[in-house]
């Protein structure tokens, strides 16, 4: 048994407040659209209300008290969610429908209470991209195509003629032009055939015609936020003690998460200190994970590296949910490490060496030599597509001959070391270095140069160059071997004539 | 001999046969080991570098060690594993791994600090008494220390399939003051599992009971031409006749693999090709 409740007059907030009077089982409809209809499970308010009609005049009464004295509010029940909801719209007053007479009781209806029924059932998000797409380019908005892709052969012609006028709903303006008024007259209409000219559409709306169910009721769930706080009695130093805290507000926390199935995508944590300051720590999570052990280390890792300055007063956590992440693996691969193992890992390993040392390097578009960026780890490691392209890899580069044949390793000097080296007929024939551990001396061979530059065109004026902030770049690099054998690339800067120990073949 | 049979038994029944010297198999199984997906290195390390056990390369500077490590970790990314190298001193390049086939997304690269004679260029974070991360004072031996840290760390997260950590520019007497307990902890952490774990250095520095010792530079053609001091190392391979129109082909050298058991040691001819070499 449901109940349907419609008031125009009313707003949105208050036909829930009603509905939450009578039941916690109750579902918003239409809450983009700004009209609303709230819909109640009925089942088992017997009880508490009497029958049906008795519990129809409760919820006409509830209303009544809240409406304009002018606007009377909608209430049907019926035994299916459709029926209850196209009654509401359809009929004034209260309605109470038996259970097996709902399409007798919606045939009287108008055929465009179907398409209102529509607008308020359809997923929120579609009806806000359909919103946003009239509203950000009325031009285009009669090519919304309402059929759900349907194309009568003859209505092409029609079909644009009819945009031009803007239709609402093209079947709503087909069934009109065949003459179709009522519910009772489209139900009475040939099954198949609905369905041979409109389409699965068409015959739905013939389903919904009868009062039939569609889709299962969507009961509203109040959004509490995933918060926790905790204040002392004693302020407390250290991240010992704190690691007790913080297990106890994300343990709750935690059970909630999934008895939502959800995730942590962001976890905040905010400390107030007796200083009267609060400490704020934000932490993005590569992958949506609610394991209490891993947030919390997650967070006392973080304050390893950068602690608060004062003993803590009051502890809060913040928890952004996500949809938990479902993944499918494949049985022929070799399984991927947890996302809650990656992201201990990283953590600690960023404690331990800083930001901006660990991670997976990201090519970047650029010819600047050794142009890389850091990018997380663990990020695209449950990308499937690359799992999947993987297979049989042994097949692409086996070697059948007796010699290993390789790729040669450039061990690049992230500080390019500042050598003086000796220019004859402009090429380079001495190497002499102070740095320990580096060759010095004759060099047996050379090749080059190979003349690179870059990103001048983003220097503004000469007395922007050289400072750390250009990015330009103009070079010579040599390929020089060394009287030991050491193969060393030699850069020279172009504009200040500076040689430099860039790399180590190897 | 009966007695030997039964002492054996016993030791198996207790699980304790790892220390059995017996023989061991001329190749692993595909499971056990890490192939390096090139025909005669794998054949050289009877299958690639084993599994649950501490492997290294070693060999003087250009003779393709590093070009050997960095095979290892893009074979294993190309099968889709999670890979990880302890940069110790900051030297790799993203875009030449990326040309030896590196999947670059399935690795985990922790940077050390690299060495810089102005203390401007190094993160503050390093510098000795910012941090409180206790350790001997220098510099280089907090370096050497993080990145000890950093192979336990990762190691004992079994997160990846294999570890490279890289001691090349290690001083020698800083290599020889590393406590050989450093590595037993770390063949204990990842013993049974299947991580293999191999070092990157300029001499020999550690090697589990079942690892593999990569020796590169071995050929005998490697050095100056005796008598002729300033021409060109037999090892480096050119390519153009004139000065103008030389380049840089590669590098050509030896390999020695020796592992515990084995009589001796496996020679590989080791060619590496320069990427950027038409």
């Amino acid at each position: 048994m449901f109940a349907a409740l419609y008031a125009p007059s009313l707003p949105a907030a208050a036909l829930v407040d009603v509905a939450r009077a009578f039941t916690p089982r109750f579902e918003q409809l239409g809450a983009a659209l700004g009209n609303t209809v709230v819909l109640l499970d009925a089942s088992g308010l017997s009880r508490l209300f009497g029958s049906a009609q008795e519990l129809g005049e409760h919820l006409r009464d509830a209303l009544s008290k809240l409406s304009p004295g002018d606007s009377l509010p909608r209430v049907a029940i019926a035994s299916t969610q459709t029926a209850a909801t196209l009654l509401a719209l359809g009929s004034p007053g209260l309605t109470v429908v038996m259970p097996g007479k709902e399409a007798i009781a919606l045939s009287s209806l108008s055929v465009s209470v179907l398409d209102t029924f529509e607008r308020l059932t359809e997923p929120l998000e579609k009806a806000e991209g359909k919103r946003q797409k009239a509203e950000g380019n009325t031009a285009h908005k009669g090519d919304l195509d309402e059929t759900g892709g349907w194309h009568h052969p003859r209505s092409t012609h029609q079909a644009s003629r009819g945009k031009r006028r803007a239709p609402e709903n093209r079947v709503l303006e087909i069934l009109t032009k065949w003459g179709i008024r009522s519910l009772g007259a489209l139900t009475e209409l040939s099954g198949p055939e609905i369905h041979e000219r409109l389409g699965e559409r068409g015959a739905l709306w013939q389903s919904l015609a009868r009062g039939v169910d569609s889709r299962p009721m969507v009961p509203w769930v109040d959004e509490i936020p995933f918060e926790a706080a905790l204040e002392l009695e004693w302020p407390i130093e250290g991240l010992e003690p704190l690691s007790f805290v913080l297990a106890r507000l994300l343990e709750p926390l935690a059970e909630r998460l999934e008895r939502a199935d959800r995730g942590a995508a962001v976890l905040y944590t905010s400390l107030r200190l007796t200083s009267r300051t609060v400490f704020t720590r934000t932490l993005q999570l590569p992958a949506p994970m609610r394991d209490p052990k891993t947030l919390r280390t997650l967070i006392l890792l973080d304050l390893e590296s950068h602690p608060p300055d004062a003993p803590i007063d009051i502890v809060r956590v913040y928890i952004e949910p996500t949809p938990a992440k479902v993944l499918q693996w494949t049985l022929l691969e070799r399984a991927q490490p947890a996302p809650e193992q990656v992201s201990t890992l990283i953590a600690r390993l960023t404690a331990l060496m800083g930001e901006g040392h660990v991670g997976s390097p990201l090519l970047v578009d650029t010819w600047r030599p050794g142009a890389f960026q850091m990018s997380d780890f663990g990020s695209r490691i449950s990308d499937i597509s690359t799992i999947q392209s993987s297979n049989n890899p042994r097949s692409e580069i086996r070697d059948p001959t007796s010699s290993a044949s390789l790729k040669s390793a450039l061990r690049r000097f992230r500080f390019p070391i500042p050598t003086r080296v000796t220019v004859s007929e402009g090429r380079p024939v001495r190497v002499q270095t102070d740095r320990q551990g580096f060759t010095s001396g004759a060099i047996v061979q050379a090749a080059g140069p190979w003349r690179t530059s870059g990103n001048w065109w983003d220097t503004p004026g000469p007395r922007q160059k050289g400072e750390s902030g250009s990015a330009a770049w103009d070079r010579d690099e040599w390929d020089v071997a060394m009287n030991d054998g050491t193969v060393y690339r030699l850069v020279v800067e172009r504009e200040v004539g500076q040689w430099f120990l860039e790399g180590v073949i190897d | 001999m009966a007695g030997k049979a039964a002492v054996e038994a016993l030791l198996r029944d207790r699980k304790l046969d790892r220390t059995l010297t017996s023989t061991l198999p001329d190749r692993l199984g595909e499971d056990a080991v890490s192939p390096l997906d090139t025909e005669a290195l794998d054949r050289g390390l009877a299958g690639g570098l084993p599994r649950g056990q501490v492997s290294e390369v070693v060999g003087p500077a250009s003779s393709g060690r590093t070009s050997v490590a960095w095979t290892a970790l893009a074979a294993a990314t190309r099968r889709g594993e999670s890979v990880a190298l302890i940069d110790t001193f900051d030297r790799f390049d993203p875009p030449t791994a990326h040309a030896c086939g590196m999947d670059l997304s399935k690795l985990l690269w922790v940077r050390g600090q690299a060495v810089s004679k102005t203390s401007g260029a190094i993160d503050p974070a390093w510098l000795p008494g910012v941090r409180a991360v206790t350790g001997p004072g220098t510099f280089i031996e907090r370096v050497i220390d993080r990145a000890i840290k950093s192979l336990n760390l990762v190691v004992q997260s079994g997160v990846c399939t294999l570890v490279v950590i890289d001691l090349i520019d290690l001083p020698a007497t800083a290599l020889r003051r590393l406590p050989a307990s450093t590595w037993f902890r770390v063949e204990r952490a990842i013993e049974g599992s299947d991580t293999a774990v191999l070092i990157l250095a300029s001499m020999p520095v550690a090697r589990s009971a079942g690892g593999r010792s990569i020796v590169m530079g071995d050929s005998p053609a490697r050095g100056t031409t005796p008598g002729n001091e300033c021409s060109p190392p037999a090892s480096v391979i050119w390519k153009g006749d004139h000065d103008r129109s030389r380049r840089l082909a590669g590098v050509s050298s030896q390999a020695g693999i020796t592992a515990a058991r084995w009589a001796h040691a496996a020679r590989v001819d080791v060619s590496t090709t320069v990427f950027n070499a038409v």
